[in-house]
């Protein structure tokens, strides 16, 4: 091999081809990589985007929302994290006080859940429960808190321990003074058995009872769903609200405490947030405001004019905020008498399968197609990726 | 060597370096398919496979199995504690799932008798599947067997699925066996109810979860339905490139009998996965009672299969 046939230009060239030939494999490489699926694409955190003027910089007050344990506070469009999680621990379901100056939040845990009351700041002032225990199974989940109009009692569920079963771990909504002990504490509801059992307490504004949800096995459809039902007295199964088979949850009193918003799903995949009047006793005929969603944790602004709901988008799945004007809804039929529990408030002895389900009357159970249709939803985060399990606190 | 002969090398270079790229990208399937193919289903249906579902839109059976695969267990002789004959009809879109009951008390391929659950444990996916067979006279093409851990990391590799769970589901006793060297370990599990984002450990909570059941299993066989109908829409999102992370993401806790590395046909399911939309086109069997009831045998509680009433359906919606 002479010098002269391996002159600088051809060296040049060599390297010129063996550098293309690496690229080429690599490029292919990465190429095959860049074009995967965006399916686990992560979310911003709240607050991490600059807020840019619309409709989330319109939302009037202060809402109260959680993502990844985290619990924010949300004005003129900008989110502000005001308790963080931490190791195993994390906050969710904010409840605000009626004169909005504090909040009542779940502290969750690996095992267990307390109530932390916590300022507008997110400084705790007290913790309201004490559901720790070294013992697995001695544990409590305390959620779903809510404080009564009168700013005075506390209401949530609870897990109470069954003695006779231990594997038998259903909630009951409970109700306590704001800042009173375990011994205050008032089992308001009558769980079913193995069913999750009642959750999501709503006081009424009158104080003259709550709104909730029950969970029982609808033996037509062969599986556990939700029901709202109507108690006014503790200790009492109350009435029920919605047919068992439209597996209707997550109750939304509207300010004036005139009309309930809800999620239904009928069982589906696919939840659809419904409105209806409420005069303290039944449901008017419900309107679906929001459909074709996966919709969670309807939520009436302070006017009662409008709802914020979270709802899945895309195919990462993130929750976002949203928000849907909500029409007038119709009055309560006079002629609509008031419905009858539609089961027992306990199953019978020994029963593996609730008891069948006679049907609430025709004005409840199929939702009366809404005369003025709403103008759709209008979507307020783009990217974030909230709690939908969490409730939203909204105060002007 | 001219010029030409320099191009010619180049792009013969290239062509060769390009598929070097490609096949350290797809190795990881490779070496998947080589190690997981030919592992063939014996075959012990009276009638004869319709095709194993290689002409494209043939309908096609496979036998989806989820085990316990923690240390108490040999890692061969594992329980199935879920078993799901999934039917997929191409031409009309149409799937159908059946959730068999894990105590369904059986004669086992292999012989005698015991819960549904433990022909796995007595030959592993051959030993389930003609197990199955056998006692549903059904034919099963394929059969995907997923760890406790590879589903987790699956939907973790999905980036989660989108469920609304059914109700509240509370557990005392739940195994703590994923986080905990002690297999027999336990803690407290709460799955919320309604619509929500479920990552991988809390997805297999709400799945795996039985004690506070008023259905006990067929209650969880249901929750398990809803979270594979929630894998398949993320499904729709997957392509071929996403194999070698999607495989990687199992870390051994996957087996199967088809063909990984039939790319088109890989291509063809995520297509028809995609296209099936509709709630309607999806058909849900949960043995209830009268297809079964409950019993002892044993001092065991298993439960005792109404054949007369199963083998109809199963002839319904499988042949």
């Amino acid at each position: 091999m002479s010098l002269r046939r391996w002159s600088a230009p051809k060296a040049l060239a060599l390297v010129a081809i063996t550098a293309a030939w690496l690229a080429a494999g690599v490029g292919v490489y990465l190429a095959l990589g860049a074009h995967r699926a965006t399916v686990a694409a992560g979310a911003s955190r709240p607050g991490e985007e600059p807020a840019v003027a619309g409709p989330l910089q319109r939302l009037p007050g202060t809402l109260y929302l959680v993502q990844n344990g985290t619990l924010y506070r949300l004005q003129h469009g900008s989110f502000t994290p005001l308790l963080t999680a931490r190791g195993t621990a994390s906050w969710t379901m904010p409840a605000v006080s009626p004169n909005g100056q504090s909040l009542v939040v779940v502290r969750r845990d690996y095992a267990y859940s307390d109530l932390y009351l916590v300022d507008t700041n997110g400084h705790t002032q007290a913790q309201l429960t004490h559901d720790a225990s070294g013992t697995v199974e001695l544990n409590h989940w305390a959620m779903y808190p809510k404080i009564g109009a009168d700013g005075s009692t506390l209401w949530f569920s609870y897990d109470p321990k069954d003695v006779y079963s231990s594997y038998n771990v259903v909630m009951a909504v409970w109700s306590m003074p704001l800042g009173g002990t375990a011994s205050q504490m008032r089992e308001w509801t009558i769980p079913h058995d193995y069913t999750g059992g009642d959750v999501q307490p709503v006081p009424l504004p009158s104080g003259a009872g709550v709104i909730y949800t029950k969970y029982a096995l609808e033996t037509a459809e062969n599986r556990i769903m939700g029901q709202l039902w109507l108690s006014n007295r503790a200790g009492t199964a109350g009435v029920a609200l919605t047919p068992p088979d439209d597996d209707c949850s997550q109750p939304a009193l509207s300010p004036d405490g005139r009309r309930v918003a809800m999620i239904c799903t009928g069982g589906k995949q696919l939840a659809s947030i419904e409105v209806a009047a409420f005069d303290g006793r039944t449901l008017g005929p419900r309107q679906v405001v929001v459909s074709g969603q996966l919709a969670a944790q309807p939520t009436w602004s302070p006017d009662g004019q409008s709802l914020v709901y979270l709802a899945a988008e895309g195919i990462t799945g993130h929750f976002q905020l949203w928000r849907q004007e909500v029409p007038p809804s119709p009055p309560i039929p006079s002629d609509v008498p008031t419905p009858i529990p539609t089961r027992p408030a306990t199953p019978p002895p020994g029963a593996q399968v609730g008891s069948p389900t006679p049907s609430v009357s025709t004005a409840q159970a199929v939702p009366t197609p809404t005369p003025i249709p709403p103008p759709p939803p209008v979507k307020l985060t783009t990217n974030l990726d909230f709690d939908a399990t969490s409730t939203i606190a909204w105060h002007v | 060597m001219g010029w030409r002969g320099t191009i010619a090398l180049l792009f013969v270079g290239l062509l060769v370096s390009g598929l070097a790229g490609a096949f350290a990208y797809f190795l990881p399937v490779a070496l998947l398919a080589y190690a997981q193919t030919g592992q063939a289903t014996r075959d012990t249906s009276a009638s004869p496979s319709p095709s194993a579902g290689s002409a494209a839109g043939s309908p096609f059976t496979v036998l989806l199995m989820g085990s316990d695969d923690d240390s108490k267990f040999a890692s061969d002789a594992v329980l199935t504690q879920s078993m799901i004959l999934v039917r997929i009809t191409p031409a009309t879109r149409h799937v159908t799932m059946l959730s068999i009951p894990r105590d369904l008390y059986v004669p086992l391929a292999s012989g005698g008798e015991a819960k549904i659950d433990a022909a796995y444990s007595y030959g592993q996916a051959p030993e389930a599947v003609a197990t199955v067979e056998r006692n549903f006279d059904v034919h099963v093409d394929y059969w995907v067997w997923v760890g406790l851990r590879g589903l987790v990391r699956l939907i973790d590799y999905l980036g989660g699925v989108d469920v609304t769970t059914s109700n509240p589901v509370l557990d005392d006793f739940y195994p703590a066996d994923l986080e905990n060297a002690d297999p027999y370990a336990y803690k407290r599990v709460l799955v919320l109810p309604g619509p929500q984002h479920l990552d991988g450990v809390h997805a297999m909570e709400y799945v795996r979860s039985r004690h506070g059941d008023i259905q006990e299993d067929f209650g969880r066989s249901q929750r398990q339905q809803q979270v594979l109908l929630a894998l398949k829409v993320k499904a729709r999102a997957v392509n071929p490139v996403d194999l070698p992370g999607v495989l990687a993401s199992f870390n051994g806790e996957f087996k199967t009998s088809m063909n990984l590395g039939d790319f088109a046909r890989i291509r063809s399911l995520l297509s028809l996965a995609s296209q099936i939309n509709d709630p309607s086109q999806i058909e849900q069997i949960v043995l209830v009672p009268p297809y079964t009831s409950n019993a002892v045998i044993d001092g065991a509680d298993v439960l005792i299969a109404n054949w007369a009433a199963i083998r109809p359906l199963v002839r319904q919606y499988f042949s």
